[in-house]
């Protein structure tokens, strides 16, 4: 796993699985279906990746694809970083 | 109570479609098919009349199949929130004696956990095994025939539910097959729903709100259910909300502010012309909400009214919706809406006070509490702790609480519950919980004032509480103190915690 996709990995296992008896969340697992990314979850993990990778995630990238897995978000994180580094 | 008239629709309009889910399109003739197969099953399973069974499920057909079996077996129902942890649900399961849960993968590890620490057996059944070993639904349904049952008695118990208070934990309440059957009836004459509308399902179906206003009211009328399959969370559902809003053209849309603003704020437009009334509950509509929503999409919101207690109360059905947003409209069919003073009076109208209802889905009171029983429910009426004024027209305004409760997008979070929490920290000596303001317009956050007598940080006390308490309870900020202010009496001085 990647330095990015751990560092997400630690965060959703310190953060929003506390009570819900994860043990471990893998790169690839399904975090809506398995009710780790939820209403409240989806807030504070949008936080954590704008502060932590000093993105701003835009209303349009709000969607089940980019936020499904640790591996998406990875992926949607290079993307945008990716678009920052062309814009800047 | 929900079987007979699941088969008043089949016989009405077999081919008709009752639920929409996925890519699913259930009629009303495989809807009661379905519905009796799993009440074989959990007949088979030995649950009985009277049995509690409780509903662990996020919104999906597997919820809207058990719901009508568990009520047609005469079992009672015990929906609960997925997000409970273990210490809530193991409350709820010992509070209503529970018999069976019908849960998911997610949940099904925390049940059998709970399970064999109880007193009796709980048994966990599944409809995603997260092992092998585990009951399914699907095997359940695949041991005995469908077939049909008879009405269950008006006074048997249909649900047991959970109403936040003033002091403690929750307080469990019961409603009977004749109260749900009278609110279903009295919401669906009021709306004027009929078979050929459509009711859009985002809200949560274990909650009073989504049992009554979509799971009855299209059981009432045949209607068609179209859900949002697991909205949440509801941010990243939108535009799939949308689609289905395009796609299904449902009538009828009940939501809470926070799925209006989403939707007024999506980045794609949509057509949803189709709708003729949408409501908003749980919680105050911001006039921001309700303009950016009306905006957007031509539909001004109409606030509803209700509570655990007795279902929807009323319901903004105004010809002139923009002006009178900010009311809840008149009382829904049979129901009555008095104001009181704090002697339980009447004021005059336009005079804010308590608002006391009566209704016939009314529950009779608290079912472990005669103390706050005798408090709550008077001469057949429910004091309902929220304040609020009637104006000459009838339209009831709601202004306030009179209860200490905190409203967090809809779910109403008992600071006491949350106190107890904290305060079982280790390292907290004193705790006050109170709601605080948050950005947007109307959003109320939790907030803990402690005293610690280590060097516990606010980081430390959330994942304690994090553990033990669904997560819309657990405190957002952690103020620490020196010591918490207090009257010369010792009662703590709240206000001067805001």
């Amino acid at each position: 796993m990647s330095p990015v996709a751990a560092a997400i990995q630690r965060f959703i296992l310190a953060e929003l699985t506390p009570g819900r008896y994860v043990k471990s969340v893998g790169y690839e697992d399904d975090l809506l279906n398995l009710g780790i990314v939820d209403s409240h979850g989806i807030i504070e993990l949008v936080s954590y990746l704008e502060s932590e990778f000093e993105i701003s995630i835009d209303d349009e990238d709000l969607t089940p694809e980019n936020f499904a897995s640790i591996a998406s978000i990875e992926r949607f994180l290079a993307g945008q970083t990716a678009t920052d580094a062309g814009l800047g | 109570m929900s079987l007979e008239l699941l088969y008043a629709s089949r016989a009405a309009q077999p081919d008709g479609i009752a639920v929409v889910h996925r890519d699913d399109r259930i009629s009303h003739r495989e809807l009661v098919e379905l519905v009796e197969l799993v009440a074989a099953g959990l007949a088979g399973r030995g649950i009985a009349p009277g049995d509690a069974v409780a509903l662990l499920l996020p919104n999906n057909l597997e919820f809207v199949l058990c719901f009508h079996a568990v009520s047609a077996l005469g079992a009672v129902l015990v929906p609960l929130n997925p997000q409970f942890k273990q210490e809530e649900l193991e409350f709820c399961f010992r509070r209503c004696e529970v018999k069976a849960v019908i849960t998911d993968d997610r949940c099904a590890g925390v049940c059998e956990r709970i399970s064999s620490s109880m007193d009796w057996p709980v048994d966990v059944i599944t409809t995603r095994p997260a092992h092998p070993h585990m009951v399914t639904l699907e095997g359940l349904m695949s041991e005995h025939g469908a077939a049909p049952l008879a009405p269950r008695p008006a006074d048997d118990v249909f649900v047991y539910q959970f109403s936040s208070g003033s002091t403690g934990r929750p307080k469990r309440v019961a409603r009977t097959h004749a109260n749900v059957r009278a609110e279903a009836r009295t919401y669906a004459t009021s709306m004027g729903i009929t078979s050929a509308d459509g009711v859009f399902c985002v809200v949560p179906l274990f909650h009073t709100y989504g049992m009554g206003c979509c799971l009855l009211s299209t059981a009432q009328t045949g209607a068609t259910l179209v859900m949002l399959e697991d909205p949440n969370p509801f941010l990243l559902k939108r535009h799939r909300a949308l689609d289905l809003l395009e796609q299904e053209q449902p009538t009828i849309f009940p939501g809470v502010p926070f799925s209006f603003r989403v939707l007024a704020e999506a980045p794609r437009d949509a057509d949803l012309s189709s709708i003729r009334l949408c409501f908003s509950a749980g919680t105050a509509l911001p006039r921001s909400t309700f303009d950016a929503f009306l905006d957007r999409f031509g539909i001004p919101v109409r606030q509803l009214y209700g509570c655990t207690e007795a279902g929807t109360l009323t319901a903004n059905l105004d010809g002139d919706p923009v002006d009178t947003f900010a009311s809840v409209g008149k009382p829904v069919s049979g129901v009555g809406v008095r104001i009181l003073d704090d002697l339980g009076e009447p004021v005059p109208t336009g005079s804010i006070g308590e608002l006391a209802v009566s209704s016939p889905a009314l529950t009779a009171g608290y079912l472990d509490t005669a103390e706050l029983t005798a408090e709550a429910f008077r001469d057949g009426e429910f004091i309902t702790g929220d304040l609020g004024m009637v104006d000459d027209e009838g339209r009831v305004f709601l202004t306030g609480r009179k209860k200490l409760l905190i409203d967090v997008g809809g779910y109403k979070v008992d600071p006491i519950e949350v106190e107890d929490v904290v305060l079982s920290h280790p390292g907290v000596d004193e705790a006050v919980v109170v709601g605080v303001a948050g950005d947007n317009p109307g959003e109320e956050l939790v907030k803990a004032v402690v005293v610690v007598t280590d060097n516990s940080d606010s980081r430390e006390i959330i994942r304690f509480c994090r553990e033990r308490l669904a997560n819309y309870k657990v405190p957002h900020v952690v103020e620490f103190r020196e010591e918490i202010p207090k009257s010369p009496m010792g009662k703590v001085l709240r206000k001067y915690l805001i």
